[in-house]
């Protein structure tokens, strides 16, 4: 028998499958159910905007300061000399 | 398995525990970018960002010894930068229990269809939105707040999952919590994300 998908499960459930191809029944239900509702379908297409929207923000430019700052502040590590002194 | 990358790491961290500081100099340099953008994805603060690198690849230096090699060496090594970022981070009154994260009430209630049963849209499109639109700094100023509200738990599973493409298992390790609580707090975030947005992108 068919599993029956409301839109209130396609809200639960879509986010788990949003990129991946899964076969289960509820993924498969889910699909069915997004070709009829041009409302799941919106929100869908808005979710992965979302995404795609925070993926294309771009990070301040890495400060090469910090890696001098980094190696000149490292001391020696003990542990790493013993296991010099060891080998 | 080991990825090609992932063996370099192990190669690289055999030879800083028998003593090679250019193999650690090395090991820092492969992944120096990925730290610092992902603590400024999570923190997002410049400050609190390089902070959290520095106590990050301190904290690499000083227990190399105790990575079991078990794991990827970015799985460690994101929990570190994680641990970091969360210590940094204050805690809000406005807490997790307190965001809503409401599905839009078209879903909640019956579709309305015409008389041929077709279902009939009622919750409004998203308008497209250009790159020039998107680079915009009202725009993103926009994207940033939304973000900034988001509680620290969900976004550091929305930046690991969504942004960084780590799978639901690693970032389950690195977080230190179950497969089904990465999932629950990724439907989350996407949620209040996309709430956040919707009346930007919809007017």
């Amino acid at each position: 028998m068919r599993k029956v998908i409301r839109c209130t499960d396609v809200f639960v459930h879509i986010c788990e499958n949003l990129d991946e191809k899964l076969t289960s029944k509820r993924c498969r239900a889910i699909r069915r159910h997004l070709k009829d509702c041009p409302n799941c379908r919106a929100y869908l297409a808005s979710l992965k905007t979302t995404i795609r929207l925070y993926k294309s923000f771009t990070n301040p430019a890495f400060p090469e300061e910090i890696r001098k700052n980094l190696f000149s502040n490292l001391k020696p590590n003990p542990k790493l000399a013993r296991i010099r002194t060891q080998s | 398995m080991h990825s090609h990358d992932d063996r370099k790491d192990l190669d690289l961290i055999r030879d800083a525990r028998r003593g090679n500081e250019g193999a650690f100099t090395q090991l820092v340099r492969r992944h120096e970018s990925a730290v610092y953008n992902f603590a400024y994805k999570v923190c997002r603060d410049e400050v609190k960002a390089q902070e959290a690198w520095q106590d990050t690849f301190v904290n690499v230096y000083r227990k190399l010894g105790q990575f079991d090699g078990k794991s990827k060496f970015t799985t460690w090594l994101y929990s570190i930068v994680t641990n970091n970022c969360l210590m940094k981070h204050r805690r809000r009154k406005i807490d997790a229990e307190s965001i809503s994260f409401d599905e839009p009430e078209a879903l909640a209630e019956e579709p309305v269809t015409d008389r041929s049963g077709r279902k009939i849209q009622t919750l409004p499109s998203w308008r497209e939105t250009p790159l020039d639109t998107v680079m915009k700094k009202e725009f993103r100023s926009h994207l940033e707040r939304a973000i900034v509200k988001l509680p620290l738990e969900y976004r550091l599973v929305f930046t690991l999952r969504d942004i960084e493409g780590q799978g639901a298992n690693d970032t389950a390790r690195i977080l230190k919590i179950s497969v089904p609580a990465v999932k629950s707090r990724l439907r989350r975030a996407r949620v209040f994300l996309r709430n956040q947005l919707n009346e930007y992108m919809t007017s």
